[in-house]
């Protein structure tokens, strides 16, 4: 096959990225525009980001986020981790196991909100908090699990009869031997159980109950734009997109550059 | 022979409805080197997972001195084992690796640091002391994981395959290598090892495995020049064999020529036999030996030490090997396609039941 010319490919290539790229730079620009308004650039200011700080909404809610964040990833690392060393033993045993896991990855958020949602009613569970962080450690935990199995696949499982042959015990050789060479793989999956948690909106939505106690950052921002696009939400949204990017960059590194699943 | 270091007695495996090891007894003793040898499948390497302690046997005992050790775990027994793929840590140093073991046993920082330098000099590693496994050559990564092994001075160490990872010059120096190591530390070694050569040059008995049984135990050379089945014969070394009967206290080969060769005391006329001889004990011309054969040179081939001759017969269907020194060879003009004549002694024959 004939390739196209290289000016042709640097131009579509060019194109490819100003259409993922304008977007997000034109908000992140305007979170810094001190007018404030979308149609005139009046100076580089980040007043936005002090009235962010001043906002009691957008600090509850960004402290919800941190919680439903960090105990979702806490849990789902855990479970994740010991599930996914579970599922490599058993491996042989067929593969149905391995399909059902990553489930919760491939469903629709929308579907996997409603179930969660009458789930949770059928219980009749209060909801708030505490059933937004159950519902995202759902599917942090195929995630973690993805991401740690990935790992699995080229550990060499002679080193955990090597630790045994040379005195050590089963605790032992979990503690000094498998937890250490997948670490990388478990931080990995942590930060990316993390990410995927602080800008999650459709299950935290479902799940929050009624209360104004239990609003997430993505649902606060989700209430404030009906109103319009305020440049607070272009400061928070630059903040978010972030804490994203530098995490999952994180995630990434420590994994090699292998992404969940692979 | 004293009390043995080791002494395994009707040791049987079972994995479901599979034997891979069949009632095997052996006794090894202290600051013994030995092999065992098999094929892949004959049972060798569940044999040595039992010694080590991650397969307890179906049924039979494993005693070490004197202790029935069958069902203790691999952590508990004082044995240690060099995987086949070394199994280094890879998130650990050299050193690290090395120290692991003796952490487990709760020794003073000091004794381990000291045990650990002596060693990594021993296997003059001192400089590569901080270096990742990954960070290492294959040859140097074996010598890491013996003496992660070595330094926690087991009452036996097992090597699975120690030298199948190398290329095959650096496989020659690790042999004579580990011997010298055996010698210097006076530990018992069992390797397991597929390569018959490996077996006969570093051990001082082997013992040959088929389908999870001990076919034969014996010295390299006892095993060598006197190999009990035409397995052992045909899996050791090279060897020409001739199907043949029992006729009158001697064996009368395909083509009619008579053997004469050592007979089981059982043998009776008209008994099938096989008779077989190694390609070096073939010597040029009539002379003395009570055994001849003729035949057609249909290839030669130089190996530097000796020439080795196909030769067409009436004795077998396959060729016939034989070996010749270079000074044998010397001054003979061997054309192919032409006749030769050949002698071996009685002495060198064998014979097994067909």
């Amino acid at each position: 096959m004939k390739s196209a010319p290289l000016p042709l490919m640097l131009l579509i290539l060019g194109l490819t990225y100003a259409f993922l790229y304008v977007p997000i730079s034109v908000l992140v620009a305007l979170s810094f525009n001190e007018s404030g308004l979308p149609t005139a650039w009046t100076g580089f200011s980040v007043k936005w980001y002090g009235e962010l700080a001043r906002n009691g909404d957008i600090l509850k809610a960004a402290g919800n986020t941190l919680i439903v964040a960090l105990a979702s990833t806490v849990v789902a690392t855990t479970l994740g981790t010991l599930l996914a060393v579970g599922v490599e033993i058993r491996r042989r045993k067929g593969r149905f196991l391995e399909t059902i896991i990553f489930a919760p990855m491939i469903i629709p958020d929308i579907v996997l909100a409603i179930a969660l949602l009458s789930f949770f009613s059928l219980l009749n569970v209060t909801m708030g908090l505490h059933t937004i962080i159950v519902s995202h450690v759902v599917f942090n935990l195929a995630f973690v699990c993805a991401v740690v199995r990935a790992r699995l696949k080229t550990f060499d499982w002679s080193v955990v009869e090597a630790s045994q042959d040379l005195g050590a015990s089963t605790l032992t050789t979990l503690r000094r031997v498998v937890l250490p060479v997948l670490s990388p793989a478990v931080v990995a999956g942590a930060l990316l159980a993390f990410t995927l948690s602080v800008d999650e909106f459709i299950i935290a939505f479902f799940t929050a109950g009624a209360g104004r106690d239990s609003i997430t950052l993505p649902m606060q921002i989700f209430a404030m734009i009906r109103f319009g696009v305020t440049p607070e939400i272009n400061a928070l949204s630059t903040i978010v997109m972030g804490l994203s990017v530098l995490m999952l960059t994180l995630s990434q590194r420590l994994n090699r550059g292998r992404l969940p699943g692979q | 022979m004293s009390e043995p270091l080791l002494s395994l007695s009707n040791v049987t495996k079972e994995f479901g409805s599979v034997r891979a090891v069949d009632g095997v007894n052996l006794d090894i003793a202290e600051n013994e080197f030995f092999a065992l040898l098999g094929a892949s499948g004959s049972g060798k390497t569940t044999l040595l997972r039992m010694l080590a302690g991650f397969e307890t046997p179906t049924s039979g005992e494993v005693r070490l001195d004197g202790r029935d050790i069958s069902h203790v775990s691999p952590n508990h027994r004082p044995v240690n084992l060099m995987f086949q793929s070394y199994a280094l840590f890879p998130h650990m140093s050299v050193a690290r690796n090395i120290a692991y073991g003796l952490e487990m046993e709760r020794l003073p920082r000091s004794e381990i640091n000291a045990r650990v330098d002596e060693i990594l000099e021993m296997i003059q590693l001192s400089d590569l002391a901080g270096r990742k496994p990954d960070q290492l050559s294959g040859g140097q990564r074996q010598r890491v994981a013996l003496a992660r092994a070595l330094v926690k001075r087991p009452r036996l160490l097992l090597l699975d395959e120690p030298l199948g990872a190398l290329d095959k010059k650096l496989r020659g120096a690790m042999q004579l290598e580990l011997k010298r190591i055996q010698d210097q530390f006076g530990i018992t070694f069992i390797v397991v090892t597929h390569d018959q050569e490996e077996a006969l040059v570093m051990a001082d008995r082997v013992a040959i495995l088929k389908d999870g049984g001990l076919l034969q135990c014996g010295t390299p050379r006892e095993i060598y020049e006197h190999p009990q089945s035409r397995f052992a014969a045909d899996f050791i070394g090279l060897m020409n064999f001739m199907p043949a009967t029992v006729a009158d206290g001697a064996l009368l080969a395909r083509d009619g020529s008579r053997i004469v060769a050592p007979l089981p005391d059982d043998a009776h006329n008209g008994d099938r036999m096989i008779a077989a001889v190694r390609p070096e004990r073939l010597h040029l011309g009539e002379g003395t030996h009570e055994n001849r054969l003729h035949g057609r040179l249909i290839a030669k081939a130089y190996h530097g030490l000796d020439l080795q001759l196909h030769l067409e017969t009436g004795l077998s269907q396959e060729p016939i090997l034989v070996r010749l020194t270079a000074s044998e060879a010397e001054g003979q003009t061997l054309e192919t396609g032409t006749a030769i004549t050949l002698g071996w002694t009685a002495r060198d024959t064998r014979v097994f039941n067909a």
